[in-house]
């Protein structure tokens, strides 16, 4: 076994097969046209060119992680606690937007409304993105401080209200979520 | 119309602009009130640790764009605006490396060697005085370079490339900022692939939108927005939670020094200091003109070359570099900032952004309209007006102000920046990711948008993560269309020749240095 870390050599491997696979099956399969075509007696470039150049510049990374690269002194991954913190976020970051997206419509809903005719009023166009932020905001402090307080959720209602007060009340045209897709 | 008169109406237009109000029945113009206030922005968020100038302007730019819409004249307020910020960031990160060895931006960590043993030795006040001095003077070298350079540049640019030079062009700016940024080549080339492909889901000239695995969410593709605020600003919001959160700790309680005998920065010392200062600006200036070299390298270059100019000139004994010399934070401060305006040149000359300030400008003009920067902005049409000219100069204007602020009033506000330093980064960061998020929205109002964006910011955290560099990434999404577009168009001109970038010989040697940019920096001994 050799001394040196294996950091570039997992990269470039897994950067290698990406290219290959991108290169060979999905630009082939996904693309309308070739890497150049003819079209009425006029060679033109496709749109599998540009695609094609950009799988060309991950390939050619790859093997320079596997070959002038290798033995590099410095070949960081990611930590095993980096992936399980993305992975914490992720899960805060997906019920807080459920939330902001479903609030206000399951509100309306409850109270027999339809949410399209009510999201240019008030309380419900806010409905949404106050909870919805609080939630994400308090949830990634309890997570940073390990504890819930009750100065948490103060915080995290302070900085919803803040910007609520920066994008929505000086500005009829700017829309906070989810207002958008409703 | 010439240069001269262009460059007049761009100066009118920064003075004479829209008004905001009267002071003492002088109209003061949105421009000149938005580089202000872009400037004292910039100095709060370059002195609060874990915050930086691109965060600011990322989550300002839709407020800006909603309050002055999309017109023409909304182009100098909201750029003068994001580069009041980008001045007011250099200066603002020297202020926690010096009085709490936190360095407020990267580029300042080289400022804390001198800066904070200066502070503990109660000269705070003056490192601080020595800190702006130079970081202003470099800034200003740095802008007079740009002002002279950038359009005859462009011109020669515009005079020599045709298409397929353009486009060799545009692959040797990918190929050196894949191989200068982050220090391994391999690894910048991936993060430029990666840009390169993701600008490229949802697009072409087809009816079928390609790569988008006939889907409807892929078939508009990603937008800038998405892909620029995601990767840059998510990607670093997610690390620095990271980092902050799992340290279990809070940030240490800020020891104050107590200041003790000359804080005032004489004749005399700036005499003893213009060396240095004049050397690292220089040294600034070259690397900010070459696109993706950033400020830290700048910083670290000037310090040590200001290390070994100290050395030769110093008496025996005497205390060095990294023992609270204030040449040391003078030859740091004037490289970084000397970055700044340099690294405009690219972008205003060949629409090639160097850094993340820059692809925020370029950002602000995509999203408004009426100015492609690039070659064309320079040239000097034989009558009329090339608007694109006077707002290039009107951004030069609103560059010298906000030198003209940072001179006037940049050290007291830097001063009094000391207190940002005690701002929670625990705290801030879930804030700036809600307000980042919110911003995403407000430009782009579907929860799609929003969802990409957490996908390329994880994409650009897990990239740290390895040590891949997010900058490449971000600039080939940039550049990714117009290289696709330069290059159907070069071919088609040489009339579908497959060798068109071989074709001339300036195309040629583009080429050739593309590949060699790269063969010669993967070949350097592994450190």
């Amino acid at each position: 076994m050799s001394g040196y870390p294996k950091g570039n050599v997992l990269i470039g491997c897994s950067v290698i097969a990406f290219a290959l696979i991108t290169l060979l099956v999905w630009i082939p399969s996904d693309t309308a046209t070739g890497i150049v075509e003819t079209v009425r007696r006029r060679t033109v470039i496709g749109d599998a060119m540009a695609p094609s150049l950009a799988a060309l510049f991950l390939l050619v990374g790859g093997l320079l992680l596997l070959t002038a690269e290798r033995r590099a002194a410095s070949q960081p991954l990611p930590s095993r606690e980096a992936v399980v913190f993305a992975l914490q976020i992720a899960l805060i970051l997906v019920v807080s937007l459920l939330l902001m997206r479903w609030t206000g419509p399951l509100a309306a809903a409850l109270a027999g409304e339809e949410y399209r005719l009510l999201r240019d009023s008030y309380p419900w166009k806010l409905a949404g993105f106050i909870l919805g932020g609080t939630v994400m905001v308090a949830a990634l402090l309890v997570l940073a401080e390990q504890r819930l307080s009750l100065r948490v959720l103060v915080i995290a209602l302070a900085a919803v209200i803040v910007l609520v007060a920066i994008y929505d009340l000086p500005f009829d045209d700017l829309l906070l979520p989810p207002n958008g897709d409703v | 119309m010439g240069m001269l008169d262009h460059a007049w109406l761009g100066v009118l237009a920064v003075f004479q602009g829209p008004a905001a109000f009267s002071l003492f029945s002088l109209p003061i113009s949105f421009t000149l009130l938005l580089v202000f206030a872009g400037f004292v922005l910039g100095i709060v968020v370059g002195a609060t640790p874990g915050l930086a100038g691109p965060m600011a302007m990322a989550i300002s730019l839709p407020v800006l764009i909603s309050i002055f819409g999309y017109s023409s004249d909304a182009l100098l307020p909201v750029m003068g605006f994001l580069i009041g910020v980008m001045k007011g960031a250099t200066i603002g990160g020297a202020v926690p490396a010096i009085l709490f060895n936190t360095p407020g931006t990267p580029d300042a960590f080289m400022t804390t060697l001198d800066g904070h043993p200066m502070a503990r030795a109660g000269k705070a006040g003056k490192a601080l005085r020595v800190a702006h001095f130079s970081s202003v003077t470099g800034d200003t070298f740095s802008d007079i370079v740009l002002v002279l350079c950038a359009p005859f540049l462009a011109l020669l640019v515009e005079a020599y490339l045709d298409l397929p030079e353009k486009t060799a062009l545009l692959i040797l700016s990918l190929s050196f900022i894949a191989a200068v940024v982050g220090g391994s080549p391999g690894k910048g080339l991936i993060s430029t692939g990666l840009g390169l492909l993701a600008v490229y889901v949802g697009s072409g000239e087809d009816f079928y939108p390609r790569l988008s695995m006939g889907t409807e969410t892929l078939s508009r593709g990603f937008s800038v927005t998405t892909a620029v605020l995601g990767v840059l600003i998510l990607g670093a919001v997610f690390e620095g939670m990271q980092e902050t959160f799992h340290d279990h700790r809070r940030q240490p309680g800020a020891t104050t020094h107590a200041l003790t005998g000359d804080q005032v920065l004489r004749f005399a010392d700036i005499r003893r200091l213009l060396p240095y200062i004049g050397q690292s600006a220089v040294i600034g200036t070259l690397i900010g003109a070459l696109p993706g070299i950033g400020s830290t390298l700048a910083a670290t270059l000037g310090y040590t070359l200001g290390r070994t100019r100290h050395q030769k000139h110093q008496p025996a004994g005497a205390p060095g570099f990294g023992d609270g010399v204030p040449e040391g934070v003078a030859a740091t401060e004037a490289a970084n900032s000397a970055v700044s305006g340099a690294n405009l040149i690219p972008v205003l000359s060949l629409g090639i952004p160097g850094n993340a300030a820059a692809v925020f400008l370029i950002l602000a003009a995509d999203s408004i309209g009426g100015f492609t920067p690039g070659p064309s902005v320079f040239r000097v049409p034989s009558e009329g007006i090339n608007p694109e000219l006077v707002v290039a100069f009107g951004l030069f204007t609103a560059m010298f102000l906000a030198n003209a602020l940072n001179w006037t009033l940049g050290g007291l506000f830097m001063r009094s920046m000391g207190v940002m330093t005690r701002a929670p980064k625990h705290i801030l960061l879930p804030i700036v990711l809600l307000l980042t998020l919110t911003a995403i929205y407000v430009q782009e109002p579907r929860m799609e948008a929003i969802l990409f964006a957490l996908a390329f910011g994880f994409l650009g955290y897990f990239m740290r993560k390895a040590g891949i560099s997010p900058l490449p990434f971000v600039i080939a999404f940039i550049l990714g269309g117009t290289l696709e577009q330069t290059a159907r168009q070069a071919f088609a001109a040489t009339g579908g020749d497959p060798f068109f970038l071989f074709a001339s010989p300036i195309a040629a040697f583009f080429m050739l240095a593309a590949v060699a940019v790269i063969v010669f920096t993967a070949r350097k001994p592994v450190t």
